[in-house]
């Protein structure tokens, strides 16, 4: 009979240990929602400083809106589309370097001066059109990156503090300004010796530490086809991004379906053979500015960019969903990838 | 497993029957409960904030009906049934959040940029997603 109440004992510490699981730490939390830089944005931050971290970070997201802004009137870029100069700050310098850079690394499939194919599209309006073809070819000449330049005011200046645009170029920071700012909370919560966070900045996520019960975040990737999510991925010190053509578009009045995302090379939107691309990646502009130029490149040449990152001091993983339903997840990623049963999608792994 | 010789020999009573069924009913209605809650927003919690504040918290199950909020000058109204959740009207410019649909799944939102309200289902459930990215 002492073994039956041994048993009883355990078996009842097992049940109520269960049953318990969704109780939480002793820790601080702190949550915050801000709609900026055209979006919604949610942060949940675990430790004893990380109302403080949050309060900065939303200080420091409220800053870089004021100067990336294409639309702001004031704003740097603003300034720098108006004028074809600007004053720049260290952090517009600095994020405008990063994103010339992804632009050569991508062979132009990133690029920050499709902003004029943009604003003739009127993509980011409530009333977009379909230009015709004579004023696309007119605006191409006006894209890439060699139309722009950063230059010191200053010989003697360590960084740089000015911007040059040629005539009628312009910039557009919004494929790379949300993950330059999770960067920057990443920063502010290291800072603040917040061990433990997760944010969204309009669908740019950053996961830092592990979830309250000890295990990694779990990040689901949205089904591109139908409500619900196509694959999960548990994850922790990362930055994660989707982009996708089925996340904004307009159909002409002729019933053809023109999704946001401009092929910069063609001025017309991607006909991608993707639905959609999640980079994973431990810097958030890059992962922001990869994910829009692999959706654009389309699942080869995003395959093969991939392999060619592996062997340099950069390499990413990616998870693309094919417009002929596959999922292909890089090996990197195989471990921490979960399929969701109730999508229609075959699974592939894509090895070096 | 090896053992030191055990002063006491075990042999399997009907306690023992009786306690391994007992677990085992338990585990097994621990497994429904847990999997039908979660198939649906079942125990989702339905979060409505404007502008960054919280506006109502509730289990979605109790969130049945038409429900108004007005935020940054623009009014919508949510309507709840059945376990989905969704904007039935909107006055805001570019009706993203009615196009986005009902939702049901813990982890969706319905963003209204324009109204800045935000619609969220959430849950505590270990099992479920803490973010969706797309
Ligand atoms: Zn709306």
């Amino acid at each position: 009979m002492k073994t039956t109440c041994k048993r009883l004992a355990a078996a009842c510490v097992a049940v109520l240990a269960a049953l318990s699981l969704p109780a939480c730490g002793e820790r601080k939390t702190a949550e915050l929602e801000l709609f900026a830089m055209d979006t919604y944005m949610s942060f949940t931050a675990y430790g004893n400083r990380a109302e403080e971290a949050l309060a900065e970070a939303g200080r420091t997201i409220n800053e870089l809106e004021q100067r990336l802004s294409r639309t702001r009137e004031g704003s740097e870029i603003w300034t720098l589309n108006a004028q074809g100069c600007a004053d720049i700050s260290p952090d517009t310098a600095e994020l405008i370097g990063q994103a010339l850079a992804y632009a050569a690394q991508t062979g132009g499939a990133f690029d920050i001066t499709v902003a004029p194919l943009v604003e003739l599209w009127g993509i980011t309006t409530d009333t977009p059109r379909v230009p015709a073809k004579a004023e696309i070819d007119a605006l191409l000449p006006l894209v890439g990156s060699k139309h722009l330049t950063l230059t010191r005011s200053d010989p003697a200046l360590t960084v740089f503090d000015t911007a040059v645009l040629d005539p009628g170029c312009a910039v557009d920071l919004g494929g790379i300004a949300k993950g330059y700012a999770a960067d920057r909370v990443a920063d502010i919560l290291e800072k603040y010796g917040v061990s433990d966070a997760v944010a969204s900045l309009g669908g740019n996520v950053y996961v830092r530490g592990t979830r309250p019960d000890g295990t990694p975040w779990r990040v689901a990737i949205q089904d591109p086809l139908q409500n619900g999510c196509a694959a999960m991925l548990t994850l922790s010190d990362t930055f994660v991004v989707t982009s996708g053509g089925y996340q904004r578009f307009f159909a002409d009045p002729d019933g053809t379906i023109y999704q946001h995302i401009l092929d910069p090379a063609t001025g017309y939107p991607v006909q991608s053979d993707l639905l959609s691309v999640t980079v994973v990646c431990p810097d958030g502009a890059r992962a922001d500015a990869y994910s829009t130029a692999l959706y654009v490149m389309g699942e080869a040449k995003a395959a093969s960019f991939w392999q060619s990152c592996q062997a340099e001091v950069e390499p990413f993983e990616m998870v693309l969903i094919t417009a002929d339903h596959r999922i292909v997840c890089t090996s990197g990623l195989a471990d921490n990838f979960t399929e969701q049963e109730d999508a229609s999608y075959a699974y592939e792994i894509l090895a070096h | 497993m090896p053992t030191r010789s055990s002063p006491i020999k075990y042999r399997p009573t009907v306690w023992d029957a009786l306690i391994a069924a007992a677990i085992i009913a338990l585990g097994l209605l621990a497994a429904v409960l847990f999997y039908t809650k979660n198939a649906r927003g079942g125990s989702a919690i339905v979060t409505v904030s404007v502008a960054g504040e919280v506006a109502e918290r509730a289990a979605l199950s109790q969130f049945d009906g038409d429900h108004v909020y007005t935020g940054n000058g623009y009014t919508l109204t949510v309507s709840a049934h059945d376990g989905e959740i969704f904007v039935s009207h909107s006055d805001c410019g570019g009706q993203d959040c009615v196009h986005t649909g009902a939702i049901s799944r813990i982890g969706q939102s319905i963003v209204c940029l324009p109204a800045q309200i935000v619609i969220r289902l959430e849950s505590a459930s270990p099992g479920d997603a803490d973010v969706i990215v797309g």
